[in-house]
């Protein structure tokens, strides 16, 4: 049997603590085997590893907004599409558009797919962001 | 519509752009269907989508939709999808590829798709000229 209303909750509640920089909640909303796939790479990032990039991010980045959230739940899981704005230290505000297809159990996220186009990465990261890009990738 | 309908709507609908059949496309949707790509960010209706298909399909000797994974919703569906394709000098690459797609009365009113084209130069074997081994 379905529980949207569960699913949905999980959905709103991971992404507006990743907003509130509320890390712990974060933490709560993956399963202990969480895995989560990006388009940009192809590959799985383990847990912990994802969970250090949420938390840079959340260190780093003045804001992380979730724009214009469209949910929808199937039978164990939910897909959001939005549009995600950060502001850079600099004040740049980034903005990209993402599709988040989660599968869930026992109220968490057990593995997650992120599809975004890394052909606009600048207008997410911004003239500064480019510059660290280049230099690591030098 | 069921989960069943939406779930066969969908993979009919991707079995016909495999096949190149326009005009089981221009069945599938809706005459008020909207097509929006993250990689252009802007819409188009069904039927510009449909008049550009015939060009892009000169692109490559063969595509095919494959490891679809196909979750239903009320109204809808989300497909996860390799698109692999094969240039007409041999070359084959690939794209993956999700679509959310909403639906009707047995037609596909809108088509949200999301990809990566910072892989579209690998997709199309860009600086390539033979066939790989």
């Amino acid at each position: 049997m379905r529980r949207d209303s569960e699913t949905l909750a999980l959905c709103d509640r991971f992404f507006d603590a990743i907003e509130q920089k509320d890390f712990a909640t974060v933490e709560r909303c993956y399963a202990p085997e969480a895995i989560v796939w990006h388009s940009h790479d192809c590959l799985y990032q383990a847990r912990e590893s994802n969970l250090e990039t949420l938390r840079d991010g959340m260190n780093r980045l003045k804001k992380m907004r979730y724009r214009n959230r469209r949910i929808h739940v199937f039978e164990g899981g939910f897909v959001q599409q939005h549009t995600l704005f950060v502001t850079h230290p600099d004040d740049f505000v980034g903005q990209m558009d993402v599709c988040f297809v989660a599968y869930t159990r026992d109220g968490m996220i057990s593995r997650a797919y992120e599809y975004f186009d890394a052909g606009q990465i600048e207008k997410f990261l911004g003239p500064a962001g480019r510059g660290a890009r280049v230099s690591r990738e030098g | 519509m069921t989960d069943g309908e939406i779930r066969e709507l969908c993979n009919r609908f991707f079995d016909a752009y495999q096949d190149r059949r326009i005009d089981a496309l221009a069945e599938i949707y809706a005459p008020d269907c909207s097509v929006w790509h993250n990689v252009f960010g802007r819409e188009t209706t069904g039927a510009e989508n449909l008049a550009a298909l015939p060009k892009s399909y000169e692109g490559q000797r063969r595509r095919s939709y494959d490891d679809r994974t196909i979750n239903t919703f009320e109204g809808g569906f989300v497909i996860q999808y390799t698109l692999a394709g094969v240039q007409h000098n041999g070359h084959r690459g690939a794209l993956w590829i999700c679509i959310v797609g909403l639906c009707r009365d047995g037609k596909i009113t809108r088509i949200d798709e999301y990809m990566d084209s910072s892989k579209f130069a690998a997709w199309a074997g860009a600086g390539r000229k033979g066939r790989e081994a």
